[in-house]
């Protein structure tokens, strides 16, 4: 290791991955999570591979039925985008993490690959069944989101490894007899101590399909913060179904019981306490919900 | 590592260690000491200069993570004599106290402005989030960048 040069920066995809097969490296690109972590670098530097000339990394595009987000894509770069209503959720995850500056240099892939459990990205992505697409100088894998982060700053990425996109399918309905077409819409809801620049004590992803009555016909939901790695709520998910959005806020929270929470496992940490984030969850999943009904 | 970049119109060239950030690069190389360092932990925005025309913390980038861009420091904003007209707009609206914040809060503003010409108030605090005033004065700083914005359309 000690005769790896210092600091690579390729300008493709290939002497990247040999870099990595060479030996084990930090991999950054807006770097925004470095710096915090390694404090003001006043010794030394572990060998770094930064990605950000590689321009093939840049873009978003559709493939196949959905979509491709390269590991160079900005939180700004997702804010400007005009992707369709499902990803709402993520569009708004995008104008709240950090501040301005961080958002046009920070990227989506490097937020789930340092897998905190206070990701903003995470929990949107979760609700839009998102892929981590993995290149080594032998391998390409494809891995489920809820299986390569692993658990608090752990993911399942090889260090010969480099995540190179996430991939979004085609929207799919968890409605049993869809008979007829409802556009699924994605909401996102965070709480921090102040509204920029700060850890997000809970925040709470939904993609929701909503009919004209306003009735839930499906839904996706998903929580951050409350757990080592975000989590969907599969049981509130089904039980939301046929839900009116009329009742507002209040009924709608009030719904949510601490039944459909149980997968979640909150800390107390210098943020909020463990039973806070548990009061204040069926509030923001609320929320969220409202939200995808107010795109 | 020898970087390259064009800084406030002009081109340099310098040996530096891999770990050094922008911040440290502007400040301790080139002697551009307008830009500030305030926490260090990519939180306050002093030290915000633009690279390629966006607005970021400079020190949150490695020197050599923005080889060959083109970079704005707050000592490239005035025309010779002649102020900015954002710092003018600070200057006449009282837009600092301490000034600590200023330099990062002119470039912020000025990024603001070039991809939103004429914000709402609302849409100004939003856009300046990423700068924290220790002085508290968001006040005038809000409208220094409301006036600009007012007198440019």
């Amino acid at each position: 290791m000690t005769n790896l040069q210092p600091y690579l920066r390729p300008t493709s995809i290939e002497p990247a991955l040999e870099a990595l097969a060479e030996g084990k490296r930090t991999i950054i690109a807006g770097a925004t999570d470095l710096f915090p972590s390694r404090g003001n670098l006043s010794t030394t530097i572990e060998p770094i591979l930064d990605i950000t000339a590689i321009s093939e990394l840049s873009g978003i595009q559709p493939e196949g039925n959905g979509w491709r987000i390269g590991a160079l894509t900005t939180w700004a770069d997702i804010g400007r985008s005009s992707l369709p209503p499902v990803f709402s959720g993520l569009c708004q995850a995008a104008t709240q993490i950090g501040g301005i500056q961080i958002q046009n240099v920070a990227t989506v892939v490097g937020n789930v690959c340092n897998a905190s459990p206070a990701a903003d990205g995470v929990p949107p992505l979760l609700t839009l069944d998102a892929s981590i697409e993995l290149r080594s100088t032998e391998t390409t894998r494809v891995l489920p989101l809820n299986s390569f982060i692993l658990g608090n700053r752990s993911t399942a990425r090889r260090p010969d490894e480099l995540v190179t996109a996430l991939l979004i399918p085609k929207y799919s309905t968890t409605r049993e007899s869809p008979s007829r077409d409802i556009t699924p819409v994605g909401g996102f809801v965070k709480l921090g101590a102040r509204a920029y620049l700060v850890i997000s004590i809970v925040m709470v992803a939904a993609v929701a399909e909503i009919d004209s009555d306003g009735v839930i016909q499906a839904a996706k939901i998903a929580v951050g913060a409350c757990s080592a790695v975000p989590k969907r709520l599969t049981q509130l998910e089904v039980d939301l179904v046929g839900t009116s959005l009329g009742k507002g806020h209040d009924a709608l929270s009030r719904q949510i019981t601490a039944d459909h929470l149980k997968v979640l496992s909150p800390i107390d940490d210098v943020r909020a306490s463990a039973s806070y984030r548990l009061s204040v969850t069926p509030h923001m999943i609320s929320q969220a919900l409202l939200a995808c009904h107010s795109e | 590592m020898q970087i390259d970049m064009t800084v406030n119109g002009r081109a340099y060239s310098a040996d530096v260690e891999d770990r050094t950030l922008l911040v440290h690069y502007l400040r301790d190389h080139l002697g551009l000491t307008g830009t500030n360092v305030g926490c260090d932990t990519s939180s306050c925005g002093a030290c915000t200069v633009h690279i390629d025309g966006q607005s970021v913390k400079s020190c949150t980038v490695l020197a050599a993570q923005v080889r060959g861009a083109d970079i704005t420091t707050i000592e490239g904003m005035a025309n010779d004599e002649e102020l900015h007209p954002m710092q003018e707009a600070f200057r006449q609206c009282h837009g600092l106290q301490c000034g600590y914040c200023t330099p990062g809060m002119v470039m912020a503003a000025t990024s603001l402005l070039s991809e939103n010409p004429d914000p709402s108030e609302q849409e100004v605090r939003e856009g300046l989030e990423g700068n924290l005033c220790r002085c508290t004065g968001y006040h005038n700083i809000v409208k220094s960048v409301l006036s600009v914005a007012g007198g440019q359309s």
